[in-house]
């Protein structure tokens, strides 16, 4: 073995290095494969949350509630028409905390859910 | 890191999909396979229009591997020229040229997708060994087709779940990228040991 490496590490030093360093790479992304899969495994890791980078449309399409229901749970920060704005944006605008802002929209989806329209597991 | 790629993608819409996909082809490290997967979610829940996102991504990636190929054919054929000083290697890079000439299509066909992180590389090196620029834009822009085509279609169909498509993705395609690299190394050593094996008859 050591002496196969000594043999390469002459032919041909730089792409023993390159080789040495691809192979590292390969191992760390088959271990973060590896752990994602086991976290991946519990159903509970597999719920999305309403996070700050999110517009109110892939909110409603995410969560499967119509749109009005979330535009309704961020009154008075309606989004500007023609772009979309995420909720960072739209809680900067408004002068608000973002926090507040999900707290809001993850009301809302409970709301709805609850009210048996459009419930979804 | 996802949550900030979602967020730009938002906030700047096809314009900095263009702008990343064309810098990403010039070896920047940036993740435009993300911004892709969130153009796509967008587009499904109504806040980016298709095909803008769809054009920014294809004409960002092809126009980066041009300027790749450029840099590689002007500015890369010296550091060939500077690299084959010794025999063996020049033994094995006539050997390369040869099999870039030969196989470069496939070789740039799968760099644009399939193991994109080599990409950018791949483009350089297609271009200082001398590619036809023919094969090598048939090659590209069939790859970028299906490299936006997925990503995008990935994103679009499994919106409310990018960030998991996202780092998955992201892992699988580090490890195909690696394992080839790997494997580029492998077969490159074992040609220069073989070239001078032949050297010493």
């Amino acid at each position: 073995m050591v002496s196969f490496l000594k043999r390469i590490w002459t032919a041909a030093p730089i792409a023993t290095v390159i080789l040495g360093i691809a192979m590292a790479i390969a191992v760390v992304f088959s271990i973060r494969l590896v752990a994602f899969w086991i976290y991946w495994a519990d159903p509970n890791h597999r719920d999305q949350t309403v996070a700050a980078w999110m517009t109110p449309g892939y909110i409603a399409y995410s969560w499967d509630i119509p749109r009005p229901v979330i535009l309704e749970a961020l009154t008075g920060s309606t989004p500007r028409p023609g772009r979309p704005m995420s909720l960072d944006e739209l809680a900067e605008m408004n002068g608000i905390r973002v926090e507040d802002l999900i707290a809001a929209t993850e009301a809302a989806i409970a709301g709805h859910r609850q009210s048996g329209a459009g419930a979804r597991p | 890191m996802n949550e900030t790629v979602f967020a730009l993608v938002s906030e700047y819409g096809a314009y900095v999909i263009f702008a990343s996909a064309f810098l990403s082809c010039l070896a920047l490290p940036i993740p435009t396979s993300l911004m892709m997967l969130s153009g796509g979610a967008f587009i499904v829940a109504g806040d980016l229009a298709a095909a803008p996102v769809v054009l920014a991504a294809f004409g960002g990636a092809v126009l980066g591997d041009q300027t790749g190929f450029l840099i590689g054919r002007y500015g890369g054929a010296p550091v060939i020229d500077r690299i084959a000083r010794s025999p063996a290697r020049r033994a094995v890079l006539t050997r390369a040229r040869v099999l870039v000439n030969r196989h470069g299509m496939f070789g740039v066909f799968f760099s644009t997708w399939l193991v994109a992180p080599l990409g950018p590389w791949v483009n350089f090196v297609a271009g200082a060994t001398g590619l036809t620029w023919v094969r090598f834009a048939i090659s590209d822009i069939l790859g970028e087709a299906i490299w936006v085509s997925l990503y995008v279609g990935l994103g679009y169909g499994f919106a409310s779940q990018i960030d998991t498509i996202a780092t998955l993705m992201g892992n699988i395609v580090g490890l195909l990228a690696a394992l080839s690299a790997a494997g580029a190394m492998a077969l490159w050593i074992r040609a220069v040991l073989r070239a001078g094996r032949v050297r010493h008859h």
